[in-house]
């Protein structure tokens, strides 16, 4: 059995309501099967006063095992906490004091691991991540802050994060497996895949059918902002809500689980540097893709460019 | 005679929860609500592409940020003079009914229900089959509201990706059409989540169910036979009623809707509009008396109330007694006003819910009840809004508006979320957002006073209670919860002196 206690600070609620909608395993799978214990969860736990939670822990009473952290951590105004309080208190020394106590900690979603949508210009509340603020490593507890467990703030990044990632890495932690971790910190085992993969309209990607305005069935990537070959995350091989993603959808990847999102610029439009996107997919030389972006449209057969495979 | 002050804080709600209440010999006298939470969207969104805002504000609220997106949507096209085709029209209703529908039964069964397990209600005769019913993540009805939220919510994801958090609905249409293998699809998961309703919450038919008229007929279809008396629904009211909560929590007597039309044709559609509860009548929407107030939010000061369109928000924290929250007090022709399932259900005249509101005025156990009325509404129009969806798989879905910069002017969205009320207001110049103002459902409900030193509406259902444990002020936490607070939607859309705009 380990003790998970789960704060919010400037969060939208969404990781926790994408947790509920976790299926493999389900939040009540985890409770039921994997050894889990909500010590406190705000929207979720029976217990009504957060104020008893947080003296046992700190006072050592209650062992914390896990302490997952959603939302930016705001530091203004002028480095008070201010904006973010729990009974008077900034949030942000709560977490810090928690932090202390725990074996792991674990970000859950972008605002907590980066920073998130808060952070974007002209970062209003002066928020920033756990140990990031955006590429930057630092952040709340610094680049040097580890958890009794010996690791760096373990970084579930997604606005919000994928239901399934979050569950699968809270069962490992109670499961005591070791949790390999990518330059960012995010989870490796998860965040090895980008969006591109598996989305829908990747033949149309193939053969260079790129759309320019949205409601249409090729690829995203040239015109209309998708950021999917650019992006590590799970959602076209872990599908959301066991249904989709937003690319097979046709809308644009908006690259969420990446420290800049979301990125200052227009959402649904792609710089270019003539025809070709100046952000090319992940490693991929600027020489070589134009000129495999000429021959893949010389190549591309009637059903692609008459758009007639439905995503 | 004493009074004390006591700060309360809550759990389950959406976000975090702050209150203050006076209290003289048992009895709340007064009692404000705190917003403690400021995350600057509307500074995030100013000089942003308009289209911008269809990924930024569903990012407000995890829980209804469909219907975010939705406001944001129709500000736009209401902007530019777009009309979206009906087969559009249809998926964003879809979308958006499931989104409520998974909010009313989360907020039913994971925030409010855990309530009656509380250790003051052990002796109560009714203690083992309401915890068997509703313990967290053990009862049956909690469990099978966890997966049935679930499943509801895989309707969002066959037509726009996922949920929380898509931008499928963009100016003129939607990105993705309906097929005839999608349509089979969200058939399949209405039709699973409609058996569990009609097994383990209502316990009858779901037609027979919305066609129950009036009060009388309810208490009498309640007790008739076991699977009415022992459903969610059935457990939820006997027990609510039993412990007196449709005796507790009387806020404002005015109602403010937006309205839901699930099919273009109006048919089954439930009215936007003003419940005045001074002459308990329903009278047209207008949307420019809406206003909000500052006199006791930490912002600069102006007289009376201003429309979003004007409103100026300049943070200015004054530690008095009479500045006591982040969130201004939006008032709709200077009343305090309440939204949500209840308002919406009586503005739209449905029939039962018109009947109990009159017979017994507000209060707790109704908004609850409501709430789960609206549910089962909201379920029976998915299949119909599903079925009209299928009769129109050849129109387009989406009719590139082919705007190349957008207009200098300003618009609105209005959008019923699942809390109720929630308006977008947008300026936009040089093809730029110059201004976005919300307003949310929770900002009405948990309003601190205005100009006019009237209370918000849960201030309002507070003062008079009475409280027996001001350790464990349980009654406390059925009136606040019956008003499904949603805080991270509620103080976010405050200026900031270090970088303020001009706001008009």
């Amino acid at each position: 059995m380990k003790n998970i206690l789960w704060m919010q600070t400037g969060s939208c609620s969404g990781d926790s309501m994408a947790l509920l909608c976790a299926e493999r395993p389900a939040l009540e799978g985890l409770l039921d099967h994997f050894g889990a214990r909500l010590l406190w969860h705000p929207s979720l736990t029976a217990e009504t006063r957060f104020g008893p939670v947080l003296e046992a822990v700190t006072t050592g009473r209650e062992r914390l095992d896990i302490l997952c952290i959603e939302g930016s951590l705001l530091t203004g105004p002028n480095g008070s906490g201010l904006y973010d309080t729990w009974k008077s208190r900034p949030k942000i020394d709560i977490v810090r004091a928690l932090a202390e106590c725990a074996e792991q900690v674990v970000a859950m979603g972008t605002c907590a691991a980066f920073g998130g949508v808060h952070a974007a210009p002209p970062n209003p509340t002066d928020c920033m991540g756990l140990q990031f603020m955006q590429t930057t490593p630092g952040g709340l507890l610094g680049q040097n802050w580890r958890g009794k467990h010996g690791l760096p703030v373990i970084n579930v990044a997604g606005c919000p994060a994928h239901p399934n990632t979050m569950a699968k890495v809270l069962a490992m932690l109670l499961e005591d497996a070791p949790i390999a971790l990518d330059d960012l910190n995010r989870p490796a085992a998860f965040f090895s895949t980008m969006v591109h993969q598996g989305c829908t309209r990747n033949e149309y990607h193939e053969y260079d059918a790129e759309d320019d305005v949205l409601g249409g069935r090729g690829c995203l990537f040239f015109s209309l902002g998708c950021r999917g070959p650019l992006t590590a995350a799970p959602c076209n091989a872990d599908l959301w809500n066991g249904q989709s993603s937003k690319t097979r959808a046709g809308v644009p990847c908006f690259g969420c689980t990446s420290p800049s999102f979301p990125a200052d610029r227009d959402l649904f439009a792609t710089p270019r540097i003539g025809a070709v996107p100046k952000a090319l997919p992940l490693g991929v030389s600027r020489a070589r893709y134009m000129a495999y972006k000429n021959l893949a449209k010389a190549a591309a057969p009637e059903r692609i460019v008459e758009r007639k495979m439905e995503p | 005679m004493s009074r004390i002050t006591v700060d309360i804080d809550l759990n389950r709600v959406e976000g975090d929860l702050e209150l203050q209440v006076d209290v003289e010999e048992g009895v709340i006298v007064d009692a404000r609500c705190i917003g403690t939470l400021y995350r600057g969207f509307e500074q995030i969104l100013i000089g942003r592409a308009p289209r911008d805002a269809l990924v930024i504000t569903p990012r407000v609220c995890g829980i209804c940020g469909t219907a975010h997106l939705y406001a944001a949507v129709r500000a736009l096209e209401q902007l530019a003079g777009i009309n979206p085709p009906r087969h559009a029209g249809h998926i964003r209703n879809l979308c958006l009914m499931a989104e409520t529908l998974q909010s009313d039964l989360r907020q039913t069964f994971l925030f409010f229900t855990p309530d009656f397990c509380h250790p003051s209600y052990a002796g109560h005769p009714m203690a083992d089959v309401i915890a068997r019913a509703f313990a967290p993540f053990k009862g049956r009805v909690a469990r099978g509201a966890l997966e049935a939220s679930r499943n509801v919510l895989k309707l969002v994801a066959i037509f726009g990706g996922q949920w929380p958090h898509s931008s499928y609905m963009v100016p003129g249409g939607v990105t993705l059409p309906a097929t005839g293998n999608r349509l089979l699809e969200a058939k399949d998961v209405l039709a699973r989540v409609r058996a569990w309703m009609e097994q383990d919450v209502i316990g009858d038919d779901l037609d027979t169910w919305l066609a129950v008229p009036s009060g009388p007929e309810l208490f009498t279809w309640l007790e008739s036979v076991p699977a009415h008396r022992d459903g969610g629904l059935g457990l939820f009211s006997r027990f609510a009623r039993s412990i007196g909560l449709h005796t507790l929590g009387r806020g404002s007597p005015h109602l403010l809707s937006f309205g839901l039309s699930p099919t273009p044709n109006g048919s089954r559609a439930l009215a936007p509009g003003f419940f005045n509860g001074d002459t308990c009548r329903v009278e047209p929407l207008d949307q420019p008396r809406i206003n909000e107030h500052v006199s006791h939010s930490w912002f600069l000061d102006y007289p009376g109330g201003r429309h979003p369109w004007q409103g100026e928000t300049i943070p200015d924290h004054k530690p008095d007694a009479r500045h006591y929250s982040w969130a201004k007090a939006p008032r709709y022709s200077d009343k305090v006003v309440q939204t949500g399932p209840l308002a919406e259900l009586r503005v739209g005249a449905e029939p039962l819910i018109t009947n109990l509101l009159s017979a017994e005025g507000d209060n707790t156990w109704l908004r609850q009840f409501a709430r789960l009325r609206r549910a089962t509404w909201v379920l029976r129009s998915m299949q119909e809004t599903l079925s009209a969806l299928g009769g129109c798989l050849d129109e387009p879905h989406f009719v590139d508006p082919k705007v190349g910069k957008w207009p200098d002017g300003q618009s609105y969205g209005l959008v019923e979320a699942a809390r109720g009320a929630l308006g977008h207001w947008v300026r936009i110049e040089d093809g730029r957002i110059a201004k976005y103002q919300i307003v949310t459902p929770t900002a009405w409900n948990a309003s601190p006073r205005d100009s006019q030193d009237q209370p918000g509406h849960w201030e309002q259902s507070l003062i008079g209670l009475r409280i027996p444990d001001i350790d464990d002020p349980v009654q406390v936490g059925h009136i606040v919860r019956s008003h499904d607070p949603c805080l991270v939607c509620t103080v976010h859309f405050i200026g900031q002196a270090r970088k303020t705009y001009a706001c008009v």
